[in-house]
């Protein structure tokens, strides 16, 4: 047996498998692989010694502290989303309401304001009418990645 | 260190957790702590960032919670939470570890003054350990940490059992190697 051969064998041997007879032989006439197995040997004490560390004081402590943070974060986002929704959903009274007064005759507008209204939003529609398609499909991209991400985040955070 | 759970009382703590329970959570945080921090603490040997890190394995454990399916058992779910914060980090080796190379001849164990060379040689292991590729490093603290069972180990690092074995074999023999050039 060549010292190489017994260096493969020597973390085996440390953990108590029980070597070939040539290494007994080769052992006994090598100091250099005695003194890598007395290493090997001392290195697994010495890592077995080993203190563990142990959390500090307070540490449990933090992380519920932690814990409450990430909720309340979580809460204000549920509750911008809402407060964004409840504000949609208003405005879409509000307009209703105005569509409805219209059609009915109980609110009036003089020609000459829709007019005016009309010439100021105009170019600003007919730009958005033009890009409406790429901005469209930008929203739904983006909104596809945002969607992808949340799970592919909620997965991958494990 | 870790406390062992039967599996009915495992799922009912998940499930407590899952539905807000803080209580439950905290008392999930009291039972694997110890491993947790351990396993982060061996690994990063800056102790403000090890609790930083130990803390925001724990973090991820609670968000990750409803995802948990209870195929493994809970704290190898944990331990592999922490194994990847762990290996994640990005690795850095102490300017002083090359201190101890040097020529000379290789130092002998069991002379006299046992508890001297014990002492020695725990500092150059720790050294050594840090130059460790991330995986070797975490098998050795793993292997070494009271409470880890070797399935455990195992099924955190998602490696077969006999695969577990060789790699720590390779890792000691690495970590040997060093001792006996490098770390002299």
């Amino acid at each position: 047996m060549t010292c190489d051969q017994l260096d493969e064998l020597i973390e085996a041997i440390t953990d108590g498998e029980s070597p070939p007879e040539e290494c007994e032989a080769h052992l006994a006439s090598c100091p250099r692989c005695t003194a890598s197995l007395a290493l090997a040997r001392a290195l697994d004490r010495t890592l077995l010694a080993r203190e563990v560390p142990a959390p500090p004081p307070g540490f449990t402590a933090r992380v519920m502290q932690g814990v409450g943070q990430e909720r309340w974060r979580a809460e204000q986002i549920v509750d911008a989303g809402f407060n964004i929704a409840i504000a949609f959903g208003v405005a879409l009274i509000a307009l209703g309401a105005v569509a409805l007064a219209f059609s009915f005759g109980w609110l009036t507008v003089d020609r000459p304001t829709i007019e005016a209204l009309g010439a100021a939003v105009q170019p600003w529609l007919s730009s958005l009418a033009d890009d409406l398609r790429t901005v469209g499909l930008a929203a739904m991209l983006l909104t596809s990645a945002l969607a992808v991400w949340w799970w592919v985040e909620g997965e991958s955070s494990l | 260190m870790m406390l062992e759970m039967d599996s009915t009382s495992e799922h009912e703590l998940v499930e407590r957790c899952r539905e807000g329970d803080e209580q439950a959570f905290r008392e999930l945080v009291e039972r694997y702590k110890g491993l947790v921090f351990a396993l982060v603490a061996r690994s990063i040997s800056d102790p403000a960032r090890a609790e930083d890190m130990a803390q925001e394995v724990f973090l991820r454990v609670h968000r990750g919670l409803p995802y948990f399916r209870g195929e493994s058992r809970l704290s190898t779910w944990i331990y592999r939470v922490a194994v990847n914060l762990v290996l994640a980090q990005p690795r850095t080796v102490p300017t002083e570890s090359l201190e101890g190379s040097g020529e000379g001849p290789p130092r002998e164990f069991g002379t006299a003054d046992r508890s001297f060379e014990d002492l020695a040689l725990r500092d150059r292991m720790e050294k050594a350990i840090r130059r460790l590729p991330a995986q070797y490093r975490v098998l050795i603290h793993g292997h070494y940490m009271k409470g880890l069972q070797y399935e455990e180990l195992a099924a955190a690092l998602d490696l077969p059992m006999g695969t577990v074995k060789t790699h720590l074999h390779r890792a000691k023999r690495q970590l040997r190697k060093l001792l006996e050039t490098e770390f002299r």
